[in-house]
Order: structure tokens, then sequence, then C-alpha cells
């Protein structure tokens, strides 16, 4: 019965909300979905009804492509760390990583550093540098020092590129999720996430987006701290009586409290720990929200706030991850017919809050990750519709000379389009294995945009034609390797062993991509890469000082 | 562009590499409990269940934020 419940799914169940989205066969039918949770319904319509107001609210003020993209530069530093916290406390890392505890102890806060580590590379390189430069997006940063027109489209192709993969995992997730936990069909669930994001970014922009954000971030914090409490007054607020619990509940024993349940390779574990931490580096709806602060203080602020918040975040889940095995392994409660855990691992810590708070607490989590996926979902699709109105229309076919009217137009049908590829797409990969998919934009976020934003930033030699030739490799190379790794060529392909054994490749693709970015900038002696040089010490001393009288004038 | 200016700027690049640098050693350091040198990682800590692998996770995170303090308020006092 035990090795039932604790049953991995093969490959690594790094993937999050991929190894939910696999899992989603098992949930159908009703032994395994969760039954009509009154308060989840509830709690979730009271969020929609508060959000809808915000993004009426936010909508007067959204009447410009700026205030569309940046919220306007009001948003807080704490604010703002919020938001960006937000924007990373996903379903999938609440959910995922709880599952992945749940599964295999200690092995599962791989994911929690990974995650958490990408904060300070983020404050201590980007926050003040990329919001001094640029306006709305990343891609305003890289093209102010390399050839504008190229560079733009490469990395405007690589963000949408990141933005539609990250949203079918999110969608397909979503329609599974909901279905699970509302009882809704899975159509109509994503069909319901689509509308209410499109109400919050076609009408609100970025305030709109960002203030959903803020709330729900909010809300999921109040949970976890909620779930944690309850679990160690449970055990004597001693965190190491509930480490015990676990350890009797748990097929591995003690084991689960260090390391080697899951994972053996100690390479596996950095091809990990590389994408995720350069992967969320470079993340475009992450760099996107040092625009929405009003200066370089205030940003460098946001990313120092957005680690207390997730390093709170991830402490709690460590509470939360080994509490699930005490309480929800080995419950008959919790389990199907068949003795697995109902929902699959995933559900661990929607199960936990069941068995700390009952219908209230489960509803009001359940609601929390209905809300988290919208916040997300919102924040991507503007992203993706910046890269397409502002960085290629305004920028590349305008030369930065857009009628303003007609780039908020477009902004708002690019947002219209993202929705309906979301749906599209989320209803097509329905019933496919697509774990490989939520892989993709961790590792080409880590192989092309943070090699370029970073060299861009930090090496006087970098130039157009070696951003141009790293990222192809990048890119070709993270695709290729992915294919050929366990999750694509094994589980989806059906071949009998992996061209190539990691399902992260980062740790090779990043490397290879900024060696080629490195020898091609060396050997470019091209009248282009002389400029890029040349313009290297002027935007240094911008991005620490930010723009000269004489820029703000002109600009 | 002044000289001070210049040079002010690469001190900070300097750094904020020098941050990177220490934040990345901690953070790939993790990577030892995989390894047979992190062995003694796995050891309980006394009586308590809490072993030497889950206080590094705490420790980490905790040390990281310590950096990201260090770092404001270094930035902080050169600002003035």
């Amino acid at each position: 019965m035990q090795r039932l419940i604790f049953q991995v799914t093969p490959g690594i169940a790094l993937l999050l909300w991929s190894d939910f989205i696999v899992a989603a066969g098992a949930i159908e039918g009703a032994s395994g979905r969760q039954a009509v949770n009154p308060i989840a319904i509830g709690m979730f319509l009271l969020f929609v009804a508060f959000t809808l107001y915000v993004t009426w609210w936010a909508a007067k003020s959204t009447k410009t492509s700026s205030t569309f993209y940046n919220a306007g530069g009001q948003i807080t530093g704490a604010q703002n760390g919020l938001a960006i916290a937000g924007d990373f406390m996903s379903a999938a890392s609440f959910l995922g990583i709880t599952g992945l505890m749940y599964v295999g102890g200690f092995d599962g806060l791989i994911l929690s550093l990974g995650a958490f580590g990408a904060w300070p590379v983020f404050m201590f390189l980007f926050a003040k540098r990329v919001r001094n430069l640029g306006n709305f997006t990343f891609i305003d940063v890289i093209s102010q020092r390399l050839d504008r027109d190229p560079i733009r489209l490469v990395t405007a192709f690589s963000t949408i590129l990141i933005v539609i993969m990250y949203l079918i995992a999110q969608m397909v997730g979503a329609g599974t999720l909901i279905q699970f936990l509302f009882g809704l069909p899975y159509e109509w669930a994503l069909l319901l996430v689509s509308v209410l994001v499109l109400a919050y970014v076609a009408f609100g922009g970025m305030l709109a987006t960002t203030w959903v954000q803020i709330i729900k971030a909010g809300l999921l914090l109040t949970g976890v701290t909620l779930i944690a409490a309850l679990l160690l007054a449970d055990s004597g607020f001693s965190f190491s009586n509930l480490l015990g619990k676990a350890a009797v509940n748990h097929p591995s024993g003690e084991g689960i409290l260090r390391a080697g349940s899951i994972f053996d390779d100690p390479v596996q574990i950095l091809t990990i720990q590389v994408s995720m931490l350069f992967g969320t580096v470079g993340l475009p709806h992450i760099l996107m929200r040092l625009f929405t602060v009003p200066d370089m203080r205030q940003a460098k602020l946001s990313a120092y706030y957005a680690s207390l918040f997730i390093g709170y975040f991830y402490i709690a889940l460590l509470v939360l991850g080994f509490g699930s095995i005490a309480y929800v392994a080995g419950n008959p409660e919790f389990l199907n017919e068949q003795g697995k855990l109902i929902g699959g691992s995933n559900m661990a810590a929607i199960h936990v809050a069941t068995a700390m708070g009952g219908d209230i607490l489960t509803g009001f989590m359940s609601a929390v990750c209905f809300a988290t996926i919208l916040a997300v979902v919102a924040g991507l699709t503007l992203s993706g519709a910046a890269a397409i109105s502002h960085d290629v229309y305004a920028e590349v076919l305008k030369k930065g000379k857009p009628d303003p009217k007609t780039e908020l137009r477009l902004t708002r049908i690019s947002v219209l389009l993202i929705g309906f590829a979301a749906v599209s797409l989320g209803i097509a990969f329905q019933h496919e294995n697509i774990a490989f998919i939520a892989t993709i934009p961790m590792v080409v976020s880590a192989s092309v945009t943070f090699p370029i934003l970073f060299l861009s930033l930090f090496w006087k030699d970098f130039t157009t034609r070696g951003a141009m030739y790293g990222a192809g490799v990048g890119l070709i190379s993270s695709i290729v390797l992915i294919v050929l790794g366990p999750q694509v060529w094994v589980s989806l392909l059906g071949n009998a062993e992996a061209l190539f054994p990691y399902d992260y490749p980062a740790l090779f693709t990043m490397p290879a991509s900024v060696s080629i970015m490195v020898w091609v900038s060396l050997r470019d002696r091209s009248d282009r890469g002389a400029v890029d040089r040349d313009n290297y010490l002027r935007l240094l001393v911008r991005s620490e000082f930010g723009p000269s009288e004489k820029e703000m004038a002109q600009s | 562009m002044t000289d001070a200016n210049i040079e002010a700027v690469h001190r900070k690049t300097r750094q904020r590499l020098l941050f990177t640098g220490i934040h990345l050693v901690l953070y790939f350091s993790f990577t030892l409990n995989w390894t047979s040198w992190g062995e003694g990682l796995g050891g309980y800590l006394g009586e308590s269940r809490l072993t030497g692998s889950l206080l590094m996770f705490v420790v980490l995170v905790l040390t990281f934020i310590v950096l990201e303090t260090i770092f404001l308020m270094l930035s902080r006092r050169e600002a003035r």
C-alpha cells in the first residue's frame, strides 16, 4: 500500500506543473475528483468580484501605452516585491514543491532553493541596471547597446516562445486543477480563466495585473502561514516532532530527512540548479516588473522584498512538505480505491489543508490556487503582448515612433490573440504528455535571455553578431537536448533509453551559448561591432547613475 | 562622463560580481548533499530529528537574505 501511495512519475518530478499535467489522467473520474466545495466557490467568487473592481479602477488610469505596460511607474518597492514574489509563487510552486516533498522529502527542497536562489542574483546584477536603461521590457535595455532591429526580433521571438510554452503548461495545468477542485469541465475551466485574464489585462493593463498579483500573493502567504502554524501547533510547536512523524509515515523512513530519496546524480542536481536560477532571472514577465516602480532605488527594493517574501514562502513550504507526509500519507480519507493519493502527489498541499483546517481551509486554499493561476497567466499574457506591440511593432516596424493610440489598440488585440491561443493550445494539448513544454521556458531563458542581458550589461566586447550566433546556438541546443532527453525521447516517443540523460539541459546549453557569444564577439571586426563596443561605457555609467539631464531632456 | 564616475561604476561592478560570486558558491554548495563529500550533512543535530541537510537549507535561505541586506546597505552608504 505504502509503495502505491508514494509512486513517483517517471523522470524528474521537478517539472512541478508538468508533473501535475502528466498525472491528469489519474485525476479524471468521480473517485479521483474532489467533492465540490461551496466554500471554495464562494471564496473564489469573492476574489473575482474584488479583482474585477480593481480592474475597473485601474482601467480609468490606463489610457496610454506607457501606463498599460508599466502601470505608470507608480508601484512602490514593497508592493512590487510582493507582485514579483506572486509571479513566482505560482500554483506550480505551491502544489508542485509540496507534492515533490510528499514523494521524496528533502530532495523536493532542491526546487525551493533553485527558485529562491535566483532573487539575490536578480538584485545584485540586474535590478538597478535594467531599471535605469529600459522603459517597458528588458529588450529595451539590450537594444540600446546592440543593433536594435535584429536583436529586438531575436529576443522578442524568444520572449514569445517562452510565454507561449509557459502559457500552455499553465493552461493545461489550470484546466486539470480546476476540474479537480471545482468539478468544472476542462474546456469551461480554460474559458473562465481566459475571460477573466483578458478582462484584467486588456482593460487594466499592468496596474490591474500587478494588483491582482499582490492580492493573490497576500492570500497565498496567509494560507501557507496558517497551515504551517496549525501543523507546528499539532506537533507541540516542535519541528523535530513533525519530522519524526513524517519519517514514521514514509516508506523511505528517516531517509526522507536527507538527500537521495529521488535524485542520486549530483550532475542532475546541478542541471536543475542552473536551469532554475538562470532561467528565473531571465524570465521576461519577471524582468518587466522592474519598470513598474518610479526609480532605481525602488527597483532594488522590489528585488529585496521579493526575496524576503519568497524566502519566507519556501521556509513555510518546508513545514508543509513534511507536514503532508506526517498527516496525509496513509490517511484513508485522502486515498482512492487503488490506494493512491486522490488527485496525485500534487494535491498533497490541498489535502494537508483539509487535514488541518477542514472544509474552510480547503476552500480557502482551492480558491487561492485558482487566483494564483489567474494572476500568473495575466502576467504572462501582458509580457507576450508587450513583446508583439512594443518590441516588434512600435520599435522595429515603426522605428520607435508609433502612433500611441494604434500601439495601445494593437496591445489589446495582442492580448486577445494570446488569450485565444492559450485556450486553443490548452484544449489541443489536453490529453498530451506535455512535461517537456514546461521545461522549455526555463532552459531557453537560461540559455538565450540571461546570457544576452548579462553580457550586454557587463562585458565591453559584446557585439550584436556574437549575441545573434550565441542566441541561435542556445535556442537550438536547448530544443535538441530536450527532445533527446528522457521527457520526449522516452516518455513521449516511446524509446527505451534517452540519448541525453537529463531533463533540464541548461548546465550544457548555457555555457555553449555564452562561449559562442564570447568567441564570435572577440572575432567580430565589423563596423557594427565597433559601435556596440563604443556604446558600452556610456551605457555602463547610465546604468549606475540613471540618464543624464541632457538625456532626460531629449527623451 | 568623468573619470571619477567611471571609476565608481567599475568599483560597483566589481562589488556586484563579488556578491554574485559568493552567492553562487553558496548556492551550488547545496549539491554537496548528493555527493560523498557531503555525507556528514545527513547526520542528526543532537537529539532532534533535524539533519545537517535540512539545517543547511534554512541557513542558505537566511544567508542569501543577509547577503542582500549587506549589499543594499553598502549601496545606500555609497549613495550618501
